[in-house]
């Protein structure tokens, strides 16, 4: 039945195309970490490019001054390692030909691709490099959809500051790689400015799995807020030791790792209370001027990949980067490269994702990150208000009257 | 006070782990002059058995040690009898490559098995524990380390009062007169890197419930043994236990340096490494040879 209803919402998609005759087909070219560490990350971005180009397709292609123009994508395996990623983006335009560029997973393999994309002036669009180093290059052929580092926690604080009693004090653990770093410190001067204060920062090895001295540091000063600016392992570490040297703070919220299923079938019922900064949730309210409508979404997603639950929101930006290409193309109305990437510069457009433009340097500042929490084994969005599907449980319990 | 001892307590507990990943690393590297790169490989497939067990049968993840020693044992003798045997007299750089590559593949295995999801096993008294006033000692990592203190003096005694043992250790000391006296070479050998993976076996158990595990967890662990091995030092099952209780220490004490000390953790112990190997080759409590 949810499969019938994506075809039908696909079939009615296809009403505003206007070309009928075929034109050439349009390579786009993609480097991915489909083995090695990132496989997990990695192969979440392919299925929102996959979910995008089978519309696109089913239509006809993208419409460019009437000519439908099929869509192909090209992956390569850079086996999750940065400079492998620039070398297969550099063979995907000379040999593949791709007329553009999707982005990689990561803000590492994103910057080491930023620099092939720029030499070659071919223009990428990415959906999961989010470090602001990207696009403090001067670069003028990236172009990032998702919110960039220093917003994934502004949320969170935002969040607090309407909360009652109001939490004044936040413990912050950072990893210690550029992407993390920019998260943290973007948060230890925009805290002052809603009324709290940064009472602990610490800073610990990217990867780490022991941090219990780290969690012993924050328990001695007793925080309101405890963040961690790092990733899905660091953060299930810090809360296995949270839990077991008994930290209790009003507020638990992790960058990056809370929102996937993982960390939710790591810890159990310690996962409960924990909040995120995240791209999207499949609960956002935004009203799409082209492609489909959230709840559309996830129904297609859910048709195509059956056992895999809500999509995450790695899968929506991806997915989001390539309306973001597609949009500026039909804009363009050419596949010059050149015309392209003036037209991504000046795109202006919401769809499922929310908001799509992009600053001077290329990075998407405009839509904004939402907050989750885990209400009972299941995420759910509480802030902000107007796109939320629950409140925040607030203040978190001690660990010992869970 | 309080902070200070309960920094010690938790350096102690994490060096319980260390220990765990350590004998059986040192116990390869000692008799067989092997320098085990897929150490770390081999801790994880314990890891991912005691998280398969507790999933599908509900296992307490405690009980499920036993299963993965014996599994690894059987895996490591088989490896050693099968492949590592045939270069056991090659020069030192053949081990490198052979291991190297062995971890390799068994990593990639596990990627294919259990794909690249984050795995932790959460019994229900995960992260409960002893309350003495401020200071908190969770359960599950005290009963690591009492784990880990168990399988060191297992091993040790093993090594030393049984005659599997003493075959091994007469290898140690010199394999040509221990051949000369009927020691069946190939099996002892098997019998030493089974052994040692029955260590790591465990100690991925021990692993799997206090942290969250992917394939490629178990790259940190080989670099971790061969730091607490150099630190105890060679040939001895109790000089492993200091050093694996010395590098969790000093690995707490370096996490709590205000500030970004956290990230030289492990800069702070390998240099310590060096300082020891400097004044005392062989290690903190190391006999020479």
């Amino acid at each position: 039945m949810l499969a019938m209803a994506v075809v039908a919402v696909v079939a009615c998609g296809g009403s505003e195309s206007g070309g009928n005759t075929t034109g050439s087909t349009i390579t786009l070219g993609a480097p991915l970490g489909l083995t090695g560490s990132l496989t997990k990350e990695s192969t979440l971005t392919q299925q929102g490019y996959n979910l995008w180009l089978d519309w696109i397709n089913a239509r006809g292609g993208i419409v460019v001054n009437g000519v439908k123009h099929p869509v192909k994508i090209k992956y390569y395996d850079d086996t999750s390692s940065a400079n492998q990623s620039a070398v297969l983006m550099q063979k995907l335009i000379t040999e593949d030909k791709a007329n553009f560029l999707l982005g990689p997973y990561g803000s590492a393999a994103t910057a080491t691709d930023a620099a092939i994309a720029e030499q070659n002036q071919i223009p990428m669009v990415e959906a999961n490099g989010a470090a602001q180093s990207i696009f403090n290059q001067g670069y003028k052929y990236t172009f990032g959809v998702l919110s960039p580092a220093n917003k994934y926690l502004q949320g969170v604080i935002d969040m607090a500051a309407t909360l009652n009693p109001k939490p004044t004090t936040i413990a912050m653990l950072s990893a210690d790689d550029n992407f993390s770093l920019e998260v943290a410190n973007a948060i230890n001067t925009y805290a002052p400015t809603k009324g709290m204060n940064v009472v602990l920062f610490k800073k610990y090895k990217n990867g780490a799995t022991n941090l219990a001295a780290e969690v012993q540091a924050a328990k001695a000063v007793n925080p309101d807020i405890v963040l961690n600016s790092g990733h899905l392992t660091e953060a299930i570490a810090i809360n296995k030791a949270a839990k077991e040297q008994k930290l209790n703070a009003k507020i638990f919220a992790y960058s990056v790792g809370p929102s996937t299923p993982d960390f939710i079938t790591a810890l159990g019922a310690d996962a409960n209370f924990v909040y995120d900064g995240s791209q999207w949730t499949p609960q956002v309210k935004y009203t799409p001027a082209f492609y489909l409508t959230v709840a559309q979404y996830v129904a297609a997603y859910k048709a195509k990949y059956p056992s895999l639950g809500d999509p995450d929101y790695h899968v929506a930006e991806s997915t989001a980067a390539c309306l973001a290409l597609e949009r500026a193309i039909e804009n363009a109305g050419s596949l010059d490269p050149k015309k392209v990437r003036d037209a991504l510069a000046a795109l202006d457009v919401t769809v499922f994702f929310g908001q799509i433009k992009f600053d001077s340097r290329g990075i998407n500042i405009y839509k904004p990150m939402v907050v989750e929490q885990i209400q009972s084994g299941v995420h759910h969005t509480v802030f902000p208000a107007d796109v939320a599907d629950a409140q925040p449980m607030y203040p978190t319990p001690a660990w010992d009257q869970r | 006070m309080a902070d200070f001892v309960q920094l010690v307590i938790l350096g102690l507990l994490a060096g319980g782990v260390y220990v765990a990943v350590g004998v059986g690393f040192g116990l390869v590297w000692g008799v067989l002059n092997i320098v085990n790169l897929a150490h770390g490989a081999l801790v994880i497939v314990g890891g991912y058995l005691t998280w398969q067990l507790f999933t599908t049968l509900h296992l307490d993840p405690f009980l499920t040690l036993p299963v993965d020693a014996v599994a690894l044992f059987v895996f490591g003798y088989a490896l050693q009898r099968g492949v590592i045997n045939r270069i056991i007299r090659a020069p030192l750089l053949f081990t490198f490559l052979l291991t190297f590559g062995l971890n390799l593949i068994v990593v990639n295995m596990l990627l294919l098995i259990f794909g690249s999801d984050f795995r932790s096993v959460t019994p229900s008294y995960s992260g409960q524990g002893l309350e003495l006033g401020s200071i908190v000692i969770p359960y599950v990592r005290l009963i690591s380390l009492g784990v880990a203190i168990a399988l060191s003096a297992s091993l040790a005694f093993v090594l030393n009062r049984t005659r599997t043992g003493l075959a091994i250790n007469a290898i140690a000391a010199d394999r040509d007169a221990a051949q000369l006296v009927g020691i069946d070479l190939r099996h002892a050998y098997a019998v030493t890197y089974g052994l040692g993976a029955a260590c790591a076996g465990v100690a991925g158990g021990l692993i799997a419930m206090i942290q969250a595990i992917t394939p490629t967890a178990g790259e940190p662990y080989t670099l971790q043994a061969f730091v607490v091995v150099i630190l105890g030092g060679l040939g001895r099952v109790s000089a492993t236990v200091v050093g694996g209780l010395a590098f969790g220490l000093v690995e707490a004490f370096g996490q709590s340096i205000p500030g970004s000390g956290s990230v030289f953790a492990n800069a702070i112990a390998f240099s310590l490494m060096v300082l020891v190997l400097v004044t005392r080759p062989q290690g903190l409590l190391g006999r020479l040879r």
